[in-house]
């Protein structure tokens, strides 16, 4: 059986080992490595669909790899994070990693979040995105619910739509105020958080309870389908 | 107070004396040279009886000599001779005349002297506030300068003594007045001088507020030093512990993670596992479970030494027996060389067989996999050393201190170890009244001592 290739990259050996034997289980093809070096080395030998990554390497930082792979590769990259490595996950995330999962982690999520990426691998680019019972239009860039007009100012109505067209990836700070806002902002998180709350609460049931646009604390948001949450 | 009393009554009687002395030798001089010159032109001479007093005692004194001169001169000199009276009505004036110039002069002089005494203050005072300025600011600790400033600020004020308190004003000791010492706008401390005694009013009033704004540049200057040391202290110590925080919390979150991972992939159904994937999950949960344990224990051993509750019982032992047992212990054999002596030491045992397992694996751990750690035992007439000789790749000069601080790790030695085995090697060595060190060349591989004091043998036993 050979399932997806996923390159597992850690310095510890008996986690590198258990989560060997894990993806296995769960039917995908595993390459490994300990090394910043071995994994770039990998990842040019046997392109993975998928990489999962520990930030803390011997010979340099997850944030690094990533940028690199995403250089030649479109492989969704997974970081390995732990408490106490806030910005070097967020530094990875903005370096293009795709998700992140917090050390020590429960198979089921990481395998849930593997899952995710690798059924997202392109952005949504129709004229019309679905969600839940949303509709957006982005050629007309208008919003409806089960018909009814929803009137957004052009920052919420980018905002929701960069959401949208990357559902279910995380997205950082920095990532949504360069698309909404231009590429000279980056560090004004306010902005953001409040032209979220006024989104959510325009396009959500219960804006107090966001199923459809979700906070990761600290890293930044992520739009899911309010039904497969 | 009495002594100051009897201090101006015995001034007061000096300057009679000399007063009288004065005028008495004055008159004699005028009695040997007036069978040269007209009598009447000598009375001027008295001035240099009363000059000298007024400089020396002042005007007071000077004015009664004045008196006292011009009678003399009357009753000695003036016809006719050995009376008050005068024949010549024209000596009257003259007499007046050198009344009124002995007056005058004397206000002079005495005028000059206070003068040059208050000049003579006021250096004394500005040069004593220079000094202690120069003093304080070079940095002197303010409490050890006090006694000093106070002895010297006696001075200025002309009291026997004077004692400096720092701080809000207390119960004066007996026998002493309180003056305060003002700077601005708060109390500096107090300066207590002997009660009764009568500082010089002027130079209170001008050299204690200078003083006191002196001092309080000082406090402030301490004050300030001791709050930046105590911060850099905090600083240190937040640093420290971070550090420790971030170094326990990956040491703990890695076997965790490894575990976690291992038990949610053997529990979870929908997962197919081989017979051999299973048993390298179980490997990583006994591997990982045996890590977090050791570390636990090495935690638990630190805190302990670090509060010192890891008392020794002490037994005696010879020490080549312990570093065999410790060899064994790390199951390592065929790994370790042990030569040398075989020296008598009074330690706890277990503690004792840690510190030496703990440098043989570290010695192991740097090693290159095929290469043999010797251990060699020397003894003195005092001590007994073991020595822990790797092949690894050495110590920095830097790193020889170093390494046995909590959570150190050498070089690029990421994954073994929580960086506390020689922490705690040293910890246990201390407590057995020994110590441990490191020497190396970097190239030349490491050597780590074990320094223990050798139990003297009895004679008897020495056969």
């Amino acid at each position: 059986m050979t399932g997806q290739r996923v390159l597992v990259v850690d310095d510890e050996p008996q986690i590198l080992r258990a989560l060997r034997a894990t993806l296995r289980g769960a039917g995908y093809t595993v390459e490994s490595a300990e090394t910043a070096q071995g994994a770039l080395t990998a990842a040019a030998a046997h392109p993975p669909e998928a990489v999962i990554l520990d930030l803390v390497l011997p010979d340099g930082n997850g944030t690094d790899v990533c940028r690199e792979l995403r250089s030649w590769s479109d492989a969704p990259v997974i970081v390995l994070s732990a408490v106490g490595e806030e910005k070097e996950k967020i530094a990875a995330l903005d370096a293009g990693a795709d998700d992140y999962v917090t050390k020590p982690f429960s198979v089921d999520e990481l395998l849930a979040r593997l899952r995710a990426v690798l059924r997202r691998l392109a952005p949504e680019s129709g004229p019309v995105i679905e969600v839940g019972d949303l509709e957006i239009d982005v050629a007309e860039r208008l919003v409806t619910r089960a018909g009814e007009r929803i009137k957004l100012t052009p920052h919420e109505f980018d905002l929701l739509r960069v959401l949208a067209q990357n559902r279910g990836k995380l997205l950082t700070h920095r990532m949504l105020l360069r698309e909404v806002w231009g590429p000279a902002y980056g560090d004004e998180a306010h902005y953001l958080h409040v032209y979220v709350s006024h989104l959510r609460s325009k396009i959500e049931a219960d804006p107090s309870k966001p199923r459809i646009v979700l906070t990761e604390p600290g890293a930044g948001y992520r739009l899911v389908d309010p039904e497969s949450s | 107070v009495c002594r100051v009393k009897r201090r101006s009554r015995r001034d007061l009687l000096v300057g009679i004396a000399a007063s009288i002395a004065a005028v008495a030798v004055v008159t004699a001089v005028i009695a040997l040279v007036k069978q040269w010159v007209p009598v009447l032109s000598l009375g001027v001479l008295y001035v240099f009886a009363v000059l000298p007093i007024a400089v020396v005692w002042g005007l007071w004194l000077a004015l009664p000599v004045s008196i006292a001169s011009m009678l003399a001169f009357n009753w000695f000199f003036l016809p006719p001779v050995h009376t008050f009276t005068l024949a010549n009505s024209e000596n009257w004036f003259a007499l007046a005349v050198y009344l009124a110039t002995a007056v005058v002069v004397s206000e002079l002089a005495a005028r000059a002297r206070r003068r040059a005494a208050a000049a003579e203050q006021r250096e004394h005072e500005s040069s004593l506030l220079a000094e202690l300025a120069t003093e304080l600011l070079r940095g002197r600790e303010l409490g050890d300068e006090l006694g000093e400033i106070g002895t010297r600020t006696a001075g200025v004020l002309g009291v026997d003594n004077a004692q400096i308190e720092l701080g809000a004003q207390r119960r004066p000791p007996p026998g002493t007045s309180p003056h305060l010492l003002e700077a601005a706008d708060r109390t500096v401390g107090t300066i207590y001088v002997p009660a009764g005694s009568d500082p010089n009013v002027a130079a209170r009033h001008r050299f204690l507020p200078a003083l006191a704004a002196l001092l309080a540049v000082a406090v402030d200057r301490d004050r300030l030093e001791r709050e930046a040391l105590e911060a850099e202290a905090l600083r240190r110590s937040d640093l420290v512990k971070t550090a420790l925080l971030r170094a326990v919390s990956h040491d703990l979150r890695s076997p965790l993670t490894g575990i976690r991972t291992a038990v949610g992939a053997l529990r979870n159904p929908t997962l197919h596992l081989s017979n051999e994937d299973r048993l390298e999950l179980l490997e990583t949960i006994d591997l990982d479970s045996d890590r977090l344990s050791r570390l636990v224990g090495d935690l638990l051993d630190l805190s302990r030494l670090e509060a010192g509750g890891a008392a020794p019982e002490a037994e005696v032992w010879s020490l080549d027996d312990l570093v065999r047992e410790a060899i064994d212990a790390l199951d390592a054999r065929d790994r370790v060389e042990l030569a040398g002596e075989a020296p008598l030491v009074n330690v706890d045992a277990t503690q004792i067989q840690r510190v030496l397992a703990n440098l043989i694996e570290n010695a192991l751990k740097f090693s290159p996999p095929d290469a043999r750690v010797h251990v060699r035992i020397t003894a003195t007439r005092k001590e007994a050393i073991v020595r822990v000789v790797d092949q690894g790749p050495g110590l920095a000069e830097n790193e020889l201190e170093r390494v046995f601080e909590p959570f150190y790790r050498r070089g690029s030695d990421t994954r073994s170890g929580a960086g506390l085995g020689l922490a705690i090697a040293r910890g246990f060595a201390a407590a057995n009244g020994g110590r441990v060190w490191a020497e190396s060349r970097p190239g030349q591989g490491a050597t780590f001592a074990l320094a223990l004091p050798v139990v003297e043998v009895p004679a008897e036993l020495q056969a």
